[in-house]
């Protein structure tokens, strides 16, 4: 996979991975949310099953 | 030796170039580690809590510092800067700031941009502070998920309007009424501690902490030396945190109003703040638990002129925030039955207030650069804004996490301890400290 959004280092600008794929910058974007949103649902089932098995 | 001229200008533009580049390094290296000592502050908060707490509850307490700290930081990134680039003339979407958003090419490495990353990072650090003075006040009863939502719409979204309104060059508080705040008394301590009241009514005290006449029961932390080792932390990481509030030009210093300062005056009034504080807190108190407190009001107290006070001037205002402070906590406990652990809606919600009042008295009169002069009715105006920015939105969210079921752990888990019911570890497995504390009569549950 060829992630580099650059050629040169001569005149680079933004340079991370991807930077020139917005479309795939707003998808990692949501994947990241979806994670953190995930992440804090887990933690609810959990904190219920712990609550239950007491 | 003699140069041409047009040698002599090739050399004069490489000079310049490097001057400009230097200027440019220095700025990133004074906020990367402005940043790093920053961190103090969390882990300052995660001492101070966990101590703070029985030992019931001692990780149960650290882990929510720990989530709150690791989850801001995503979420500042992938909304909470653009809010502060976004809003600064109120709800209308300012030009430019779709350098915010998590998908803009300054939002990653990019060798014509030194400075985003680099004020991210910082301001990340002052969401995951916002959200943390909530922390301390709602242990051993809080549910970690809601307080995880909490956190993360106070320290990503509810805050930031506050900062961009007034803690911000072009914040309309400013450039309407001429806010003056250089160290975000009402954008971080105000907002904080006015959020964590509105979750504290609804949250309601922990079981045990009122008896049915209405007298207070005191319920002490299991380790009150890891607490004051927490809150000395808490200062030292200010001093990030202040230095962070003042803009590095390499000419100069300036505020974040782009009013001409120095570091030097950040260092005379902090520190005198921290002392006046601390001192004022034990003449009311005794108590190191609120001498150390007292140091937090301290700061907060001078924080909105540390730019311009008299250091003696600081060191009275802030003895009078430590003298009033804990007297105010007493009265949300006792009149208003607020259980709130560690005294933060007093601290930093209160404590915002004085210093922002104090600022309208003793520094009113003082040009902006924007907008008209530093007056008390600005001052007390933008108080109140911070104060309802805060509230409404921490007393609604709340409201709504109690209604679906999670705000608060059931009544058994808060009985036994949240460290037996949600964490795997155990804070103390070889030591008798959990037995004693079972025991103590100061800590009384329904079981006892």
């Amino acid at each position: 996979m060829n992630s580099a959004p650059i050629t040169s280092w001569e005149g680079a600008e933004a340079y991370f991975t991807f930077a020139d794929k917005p479309a795939l910058l707003v998808a990692l974007t949501l994947v990241g949310v979806g994670v953190c949103i995930w992440t804090i649902a887990s933690m609810a089932i959990h904190e219920n099953k712990a609550y239950k098995d007491m | 030796m003699e140069q041409s001229v047009p040698e002599l200008m090739a050399r004069l533009d490489s000079l310049e170039a490097s001057l400009s580049m230097a200027t440019t390094i220095n700025s990133e290296v004074f906020y990367w580690w402005c940043t790093a000592l920053m961190l103090a502050i969390h882990a300052g908060f995660l001492a101070y809590e966990m101590g703070a707490s029985r030992a019931k509850n001692a990780l149960a307490s650290g882990m929510k510092n720990l989530i709150a700290f690791a989850f801001l930081i995503p979420a500042f990134y992938y909304i909470g800067w653009w809010i502060y680039l976004a809003f600064p003339t109120g709800f209308t979407i300012s030009d430019g700031s779709e350098a915010g958003l998590p998908w803009s090419a300054n939002m990653g490495p990019n060798l014509t941009d030194n400075a985003s990353g680099i004020f991210y990072a910082a301001f990340t650090l002052f969401a995951a502070t916002t959200a943390s003075i909530m922390s301390g006040s709602v242990i051993e009863r809080i549910r970690i998920s809601g307080f995880t939502i909490l956190a993360l719409f106070l320290g990503a979204v509810v805050w930031v309007f506050g900062a961009s309104w007034g803690w911000h060059p072009d914040g309309w508080l400013t450039t309407e009424w001429g806010l003056h705040d250089v160290g975000a008394a009402g954008a971080v301590h105000t907002i904080a501690g006015f959020f964590t009241l509105g979750v504290l009514i609804n949250l309601g005290p922990r079981i045990g902490r009122f008896n049915a006449d209405g007298t207070v029961n005191n319920i002490n932390g299991h380790n009150m030396p890891m607490s004051l080792i927490g809150l000395m932390l808490i200062v030292m990481g200010f001093f990030g945190f202040l230095g962070g509030c003042i803009i590095y030009t390499g000419d100069t210093w300036m505020t974040i109003y782009n009013t001409p300062a120095t570091l030097s005056a950040f260092a005379f009034n902090t520190l005198m703040g921290v002392a006046g504080g601390m001192i004022g807190a034990y003449l009311v108190t005794r108590d190191p638990f609120w001498m150390m407190s007292g140091a937090l009001i301290g700061v907060i107290s001078s924080a909105p002129a540390l730019d311009l006070y008299y250091p003696g001037l600081a060191f009275l205002v802030s003895f009078g925030g430590g003298c009033v402070m804990p007297k105010l906590n007493d009265i949300l406990v006792e009149k208003f039955k607020i259980d709130d652990a560690v005294g933060a809606v007093a601290v930093h919600g209160f404590g915002g207030v004085w210093g922002l009042v104090m600022a309208g008295i003793f520094a009113s009169g003082y040009q902006n650069v924007a907008g008209p002069e530093i007056s008390f009715v600005g001052q007390l105006s933008s108080a109140v804004v911070f104060m309802i920015l805060g509230f409404a939105p921490g007393y609604v969210l709340s409201l709504v996490l109690k209604l679906v079921g999670l705000l608060r752990v059931s009544e058994q888990a808060e009985v036994a301890g949240l460290d037996k019911a949600e964490v795997p570890v155990s804070a103390y497995p070889e030591s008798t400290v959990p037995a004693a504390f079972a025991n103590d009569p100061t800590s009384p549950t329904p079981a006892e």
